[in-house]
């Protein structure tokens, strides 16, 4: 497969080799706290229509966002948010987040399978003890959509999971998210043959499900269907988001015909050429899941690759995503906000950048958390500055109203290697 | 895999030899050329330029505020408040920051470039554990279109390095960031040749996987130490011969040899080192493997682990070139810290690179050089701009040999500069004019100055 951007193997001068390791995985957090906490005089970044509320006060209990700038406050506990800045906590998508600790190493891999379908569901495999779990917090990454390996055989590769970054071993998961699926330049074969698996799958089930409709007026119910068949109907039905991967412009139209023949909720990721398709894309309402840093025409479907791509397409008016591509984007989830103020460096309005890396995926993943409002999750992070610039850095950070620190293994083995010792630092801890 | 390769020298048999019944006159001395693919490299139109009010990192560790920088024939001839120049262009820097031209030690340019399929995979000659007879400017495509984004972000000068697959990858070559049709074009005249070796995991794993040597680390031990050995051997015949011709003698030269010819030339002092080598205790190792054939271990590329030896490393006058926070793909990568590179440069005589072995992020070395900066600061390190700059600029140049040349502000120094539209290293700054040897190479709001790779040219 060259689907290079999210779902890559590396480079052949990078190529992978692979044994085994045990993770060392840190739990801090107690669970949601019972008190209500207030943070006062802070500037919130929404992700919503509300914009940026200066010296504002923002409360949460039992885990939820109970009000912002109340007439009041009556919070157990006060933090004084002056000088810092509050966004939502950042939702990364499409990387292999607790299903890969070292991408060389086999057995540390769970999320491909040689022969996997649309029913391969990698989230069973969720690692919350994966050491790029607390390094990624250090970016202020609350949740993540990790997604399976494309398929050998199958434009499906499988489920979506999205999960949060707590750590903990009771992570709250959602295993069954939405469907990845891949179409475009393909080292053997036709990607004409996977487009032609995809609308196949999706006209059978939609037969199917006609059939069992006339058997239902007769009386006739077949059954309990088979779990694919559960996941077309998902899709067909509309209620279940359909992502797929591809990046030329033509493969783009192909799918918008294809989201409209069949009723789909569909998402596009990658996407380089987006920008050409920019106004069907906008019309058929069509969401671009995209790395903000891809210029680089990395085969003949990414020509249009471009740093002002995202400032494009917002500005046409399609839903952004931002996310960290290339190989081992999960180790890397915590550059998502620099992401974000490069791809404002080139255009994109600040508000949709942080929308791109909060609210839109939440939405689109149904995710109850990505903005700053009442009734959201309190999945928080509050900032020495301006989230997207490389000096700021995450002061606090909460998920689901819990708190949680940033410290990873990284830092201890900073500390161990900076401490003057006359022992050797195997002694020092 | 060796190379012989039988002498082709510009022997000239005298018919005097032949008939000679007295002395044996000394035959021509076998002699090649050690640049048999010169340089053709010409600066681009170029003018005297004075840049006025600029925040200048001179990148040897001052930050000017409100000064004035003046170039012609491509050099920078003062630095100072309040310069005149008659007949110079003059750059209004209002608000703006100078540095040097931005250089990348470590970039696969032209060798895997962009469109990356199959037909251009030319970055590694993975047919033997020992390639030093490959040279990657044999490989390099110039038209690849990373030279253009690379030259947007500011890179003036980059090193372009075979793959990691072999102990012994070949030699790199230098380039000047100009567009060229010829890599002849962009080569830089006067930088060094350097060597790139492999430790750990790679060359292991690659051979190992075909049931060859080396299959484990001790085996690439074994690997190294057996080349060099043949390489010390070669030298010395080469030596002896010299010295046997000096003497009036006639002595036969040894057969020419490619793979030893880069290898000799390292042991000659003439080509630099530039190893692939993650872990802590493998770079010691390698360190002690030039000490005990002869030469100077050189420049660790990647060295995830560099930070476990920051003292050996800047005791032995090495420079490790390192990413600022990649990790995790291979277990040789899994120790990162991200102030990796400010616990090497802590040291005295140490030399902290950041490079970035990416297409893509060697667009933004300034960014990579901020995030470690920041990281630093926040535990515990007091690192400035005009300190961190030299990470990309000085300490890279001096890596490859051409800190004389470039890499720095000073009087007399090659005019490569960057002016940015604010401090660069903040996620929102942009390069807004390059220069190269004081030609004007990238201007962010000029498209006369903004070049495009054949192969994008009329794409739809």
């Amino acid at each position: 497969m060259t689907m290079k951007r999210f779902f890559s193997t590396c480079r052949i001068k990078r190529i992978a080799s692979y044994f085994a390791l045990a993770t060392i995985g840190t739990v801090w957090a107690t669970h949601t706290p019972a008190e209500s906490i207030a943070i006062t005089n802070a500037t919130l970044y929404t992700a919503n229509n509300e914009g940026t509320l200066e010296n504002a006060t923002l409360v949460f209990e039992d885990g939820v966002i109970t009000s912002i700038n109340p007439d009041t406050v009556v919070a157990d506990r006060t933090i004084d948010g002056t000088g810092k800045i509050i966004t939502p906590g950042l939702i990364g998508s499409l990387n292999q987040l607790g299903l890969v600790e070292v991408s060389a190493v086999a057995s540390s891999r769970d999320a491909g399978e040689e022969k996997s379908d649309i029913t391969f569901n990698p989230g069973l495999a969720y690692n919350p003890s994966s050491s790029a779990i607390p390094y990624n917090r250090k970016g202020g990454v609350t949740r993540s959509v990790i997604t399976p390996y494309p398929s050998e055989s199958n434009p499906f590769a499988g489920l979506a999971t999205t999960v949060d970054l707590t750590g903990e071993l009771d992570a709250k998961v959602d295993e069954r998210a939405a469907v990845i699926a891949h179409l475009g330049a393909q080292d053997k074969g036709s990607r004409a043959a996977k487009l032609q698996q995809i609308r196949n799958a999706l006209k059978e089930q939609q037969q199917k499900l006609a059939k069992a409709a006339e058997k239902k007026k007769k009386n006739k119910d077949k059954g309990e269907p088979s779990d694919k068949e559960q996941l077309l109907t998902a899709l067909l039905q509309n209620n279940k988001p359909l992502v797929i991967e591809a990046y030329r412009a033509s493969d783009l139209l192909a799918l918008i015909k294809l989201k409209n023949d069949f009723g789909l909720n569909l998402i596009i990721a990658g996407a380089n050429d987006a920008v050409v398709v920019k106004d069907a894309l906008a019309a058929a309402q069509v969401p671009i899941i995209m790395s903000a840093m891809d210029n680089l025409p990395t085969n003949f479907d990414a020509l249009h690759a471009s740093l002002s791509n995202a400032a494009e397409l917002e500005k046409a008016g399609v839903t952004v995503i931002l996310t960290v591509g290339g190989y081992d984007s999960a180790h890397n989830l915590y550059q998502l906000r620099f992401d974000a103020g490069n791809a404002v460096a080139n255009g994109m309005s600040r508000e949709g950048a942080l929308r791109a890396i909060t609210a839109n995926v939440a939405t689109i993943f149904n995710i109850n958390a990505g903005e700053l409002a009442v009734g959201k999750q309190a999945d928080l992070v509050m900032w020495s500055g301006d989230p997207f610039e490389l000096s700021s850095r995450v002061e606090a950070l909460w998920i689901d109203g819990s708190p949680y620190d940033t410290e990873s293994r990284h830092d201890k083995l900073r500390n161990r290697y900076t401490t003057s010792s006359n022992m050797p630092e195997a002694y020092i801890k | 895999m060796t190379f012989k390769l039988s002498i082709v020298l510009p022997i000239v048999m005298s018919a005097i030899v032949a008939g000679c019944s007295d002395s044996e006159q000394q035959h021509p001395k076998a002699e090649f050329t050690q640049n048999p693919y010169p340089s053709t490299y010409t600066p681009l139109p170029r003018q005297t330029i004075l840049i006025k009010n600029a925040t200048i990192l001179t990148g040897v560790g001052d930050r000017l505020d409100n000064t004035d920088l003046v170039i012609e024939n491509g050099k920078i001839i003062q630095v100072g408040a309040n310069l005149n120049k008659d007949n110079a262009q003059v750059i209004d820097a209002t608000g703006k920051w100078v540095t040097p031209g931005i250089i990348d030690v470590h970039s696969h340019l032209g060798a895997y470039p962009n469109p990356a399929v199959e037909s251009h995979e030319d970055g590694n000659e993975m047919t033997s554990p020992n390639t030093a007879a490959v040279w990657v400017e044999h490989s390099v495509w110039p038209q690849d279109p990373g030279f253009n984004t690379a030259r947007a972000g500011g890179i003036t000068t980059l090193q372009i390095l075979p793959g990691s697959a072999n102990l012994f990858g070949g030699r790199s070559v230098t380039l000047k960031n100009i567009p060229s049709t010829t890599v002849q074009g962009m080569k830089h005249p006067e930088a060094p040749y350097g060597l790139k070796m492999a430790c750990g995991e790679n060359p292991k794993r690659v051979y190992g996987e075909r049931k060859q040597a080396p299959s484990t680390r001790m085996g690439n031990m074994a690997g190294f130490r057996a080349a060099w050995i043949d390489a010390v051997e070669y030298k010395y015949k080469w030596d002896v011969y010299e010295s046997d011709y000096k003497a009036g003698k006639n002595p036969t030269p040894p057969e020419r040899d490619l793979q030893l010819e880069t290898l000799k030339g390292v042991l000659d002092g003439d080509i630099l080192i530039h190893n692939h080598c993650y872990k802590a205790e493998e770079m010691a190792m390698m360190i002690d493997l030039g000490k005990e054939f002869g030469y100077h271990a050189g420049t660790f590329h990647h060295g995830i682990e560099a930070y476990k030896v920051a003292q050996l490393l800047a005791e032995n006058g090495n420079c490790a070139a390192l990413w600022p926070d990649w990790w995790g793909f291979k277990m040789e990568a899994y120790d990162m810290v991200q102030e990796n590179v400010a616990i090497v440069d802590a040291h005295e005589n140490s030399c902290a690179i950041v490079h970035s072995d990416s297409e893509v992020t060697i667009q933004r070395l300034n960014q990579e050089a901020g995030k470690v900066m920041y990281r630093a600061n926040e535990n515990g390190f007091d690192i400035k701009p005009e300190h961190a700059i030299r990470w990309i600029t000085t300490n890279a140049a001096k890596s490859l040999g051409i800190d004389h040349l470039t890499g720095s502000l000073q009087t007399g120094k090659q005019a490569d500069i960057v002016i940015w539209n604010q401090n660069p290293f903040s996620v929102y700054a942009h390069a807004e004019q390059v220069f190269i040897d004081g030609a004007k190479v990238y201007d962010r709001f000029d498209e006369a100055y903004q070049a495009i790779s054949d192969f994008m040219l009329g794409q739809q």
